[in-house]
């Protein structure tokens, strides 16, 4: 069996090998949990998994659409499948996962690896910053983007506690363990307010965009400006309530995500505060919808999109500005 | 209803009461007996899956003519294939849909739903008499089936090529499961123009390199797809050597309406597990049984267009089948009778025209 380098749990703060590790742990405790690999563990961390748990790891080959299905065949036997491939792939399996996974409201749990922008330099093909325009609108489905190696293992063991249809967006860069605070613990369906001083600017992030917003946010305050920041590890459902009481408080909100500012966080901020009738103006910090992401070092496409703490400052302040 | 209303007369019964000239072969379906052809109950059991098939044939006319929608040729083409395994193949429990020591059956070719409900309905999962509201808002039989309000349906499909991949996955599971579920089978129907999904053959391929030898995907291989020739849209001959060549262990049914044949196969297919999974190549005749739709890719999507019309197919069928099987053709006037387009819940406020089929 081809051997793969499997990195010291302590030595990486990689979100992807983190996953594995954490599905490893899951897997240990919950003896229905397998996982099913389309030919890129040791690029998603599922090879981590398959180290401690060979026997439980399923391999369809270079089969998206496969990958998907055969795990809703194991989830109607009873099993708890973790199928996981890069996220950008999710566009070759849409269609299993609306129609046999949510229609059926089946156990079944994506694990879309590499998301965003994160992909090492794989290109536009690889980079997935458009799906969850249509992941938030399959019915039944959850989607969970957690922010940081804590709350992601916190989000697995939901997943696989939590009956039904869910997919969560793993990026594949270095995240820190807790973006939180002490005693943190991730709720479905939640978001988290993680700063709460002032009511000049309100961030909302998403995913692997907390720490940005964090940045933002110091540096936001070292310049007397009053920032309120709320984290939304769940896109679907929505926190709508949170997202209401920001509104009442703040003069402008900006939304952050490794994600296209159309279909994604932005959409659904957008969405929730017109249904309220809401006036608050709202500006994104994410990619183009229009554009494929090329290839390129991620500092360089993060200065490209604007997505850098730096980025997020100007705009909140040009923001304040315009609604002044 | 009028029948009863109209008394015991000769030339009426309740075309809901199949009971009076059909149950199903098994008093217990739980369980499986191989009957083989020296068998005493070997014609008596051909005698029940063909009168099952002739009554999936009549019941669908009558739901897809109530619904104005509807697949019937491949729902004809099936119908003795869904008879011999619903009342021969298949252990299953219609009062427990979820008893977890059933054998599996998927149905991919999701669309051809008419026979399918009528063969769950006959074996007794929810009454025959929802079948009149086939296609209605909130009837639970949905166009194509979803299995969270249909009794007996394992999942919802009607996107073509997926449920292959889903019953490896099955078959996978239960072999995961281990020994006590060793001898539980998953069978799938696909359809021919299905086989041209790209899908369908990484199903194949994961099956094969499993060895799952509790698979055993049926083809129904009637020549038509949907707007024309399977030949001409997309030749997918030579389909026994290209499955051949996916490791799979390869029968063609030359005839798939005779249940001789079908009761055979199946016997021996449950009687030797040979370590790989089982394709079986039914050669069907699209539209079976009524000669306006055999072989016609015209009748893939429509119902009768008019009662009349569905009573002429009734009556088709009947003296084919149902006069030779001892069925009293008061059934057929009766089913026809019964037959009556079932308008939408809501009036027609925007005079829309949308007819389906």
């Amino acid at each position: 069996m081809a051997q793969f380098t499997i990195p010291a749990r302590e030595a990486t703060k990689e979100m992807r090998y983190q996953m594995g590790y954490a599905l490893s742990d899951l897997a240990r405790e919950n003896p229905r949990i397998v996982a099913v690999d389309a030919d890129l563990r040791s690029s998603s961390g599922l090879h981590i998994f398959e180290y401690f748990h060979p026997d439980k790891l399923i391999k369809v080959g270079i089969a998206e659409q496969n990958l998907i299905a055969v795990s809703a065949g194991l989830s109607q036997e009873g099993y708890i499948p973790f199928p996981c491939t890069f996220d950008a792939f999710c566009r070759r399996f849409m269609d299993q996962l609306y129609v046999t996974v949510a229609y059926t409201n089946l156990n079944v749990k994506v694990l879309g690896a590499y998301a965003g922008l994160f992909t090492g330099k794989a290109g536009a093909t690889h980079q997935s910053d458009k799906e969850l325009s249509l992941l938030l609108r399959i019915p039944n489905l959850r989607v969970i983007e957690p922010g940081c190696n804590l709350e992601m293992a916190q989000a697995l063991r939901c997943a696989a506690e939590t009956p039904g249809p869910f997919y969560l967006r793993i990026v594949r860069c270095e995240v820190e363990y807790n973006e939180l605070f002490d005693g943190y613990q991730f709720r479905l369906g939640k978001g988290v307010r993680v700063i709460d001083e002032g009511d000049d600017v309100g961030l909302v992030t998403t995913g692997y965009m907390i720490r940005t917003g964090k940045a933002a946010a110091r540096k936001l305050l070292a310049r007397g400006v009053g920032v309120r920041l709320d984290h939304h590890p769940t896109l679907k459902p929505f926190d709508r309530e949170l997202l209401y009481d920001m509104a009442r408080r703040v003069k402008v909100i900006l939304t952050l995500e490794n994600h296209c500012t159309s279909g994604g966080l932005y959409s659904l901020v957008a969405e929730a505060l017109a249904t309220e009738g809401m006036a608050v103006r709202v500006g994104a910090i994410g990619t183009d919808p229009e554009d494929f992401i090329h290839t390129g070092h991620v500092n360089d496409l993060l200065y490209r999109y604007g997505m850098t703490s730096d980025h997020v400052v100007e705009k909140a302040l040009a923001l304040r500005k315009r609604s002044s | 209803m009028s029948v009863a209303q109209a008394g015991v007369t000769p030339t009426h019964v309740d075309p809901m009461r199949f009971q009076l000239f059909w149950r199903p072969f098994r008093s217990d379906s739980s369980s499986v007996v191989d009957v083989l052809p020296f068998h005493r109950e070997y014609p008596a059991l051909l005698e029940s899956c063909e009168k099952m098939a002739y009554l999936i044939r009549s019941y669908s006319v009558f739901s897809m003519t109530c619904a104005s929608l509807g697949h019937p040729g491949g729902s004809f083409s099936e119908a003795e294939f869904l008879a011999v395994l619903y009342n021969y193949v298949l252990r299953y429990r219609p009062e427990d849909p979820s008893w977890p020591m059933r054998d599996v059956f998927y149905l991919s070719k999701c669309h051809a739903c008419p026979a399918y409900y009528a063969a769950l309905a006959l074996v007794g999962y929810f009454p025959v008499e929802r079948l009149k509201f086939y296609g209605q808002w909130g009837s639970g039989l949905e166009s194509h089936p979803d299995a969270l309000v249909t009794p007996g349906v394992e999942i919802s499909g009607g996107s073509l090529g997926q449920i292959p991949g889903v019953a490896v996955g099955r078959a996978l599971g239960i072999r995961r499961n281990g020994p006590d579920h060793n001898d539980r089978m998953v069978y799938v129907l696909l359809g021919d123009g299905e086989c041209n999904e790209g899908a369908v053959w990484e199903a194949f391929m994961a099956a094969a390199h499993y060895a799952l030898d509790n698979l055993t995907f049926v083809i129904d291989y009637n020549k038509v797809q949907a707007k024309g020739f399977v030949h001409q849209d997309m030749n997918i001959e030579p389909l026994a050597d290209k499955l051949r060549a996916f490791g799979l262990d390869v029968y063609e049914v030359s005839n798939g309406h005779n249940v001789a044949e079908l009761v055979d196969l199946f016997t021996t297919l449950r009687q030797h597990r040979r370590g790989k999974p089982v394709a079986v190549v039914l050669h069907t005749i699209k539209g079976k049984k009524v000669r306006q739709c055999q072989y016609n890719p015209n009748w893939h999507t429509s119902a009768p267009r008019t009662i009349e019309a569905a009573r002429a197919w009734l009556r088709e069928l009947w003296e084919q089948d149902g006069k030779r099987l001892g069925v009293p053709e008061a059934f057929v006037e009766s089913l026809g009778s019964a037959m009556e387009i079932v308008p939408p819940l809501h009036p027609d406020v925007e005079q829309v025209v949308d007819r389906q089929a």
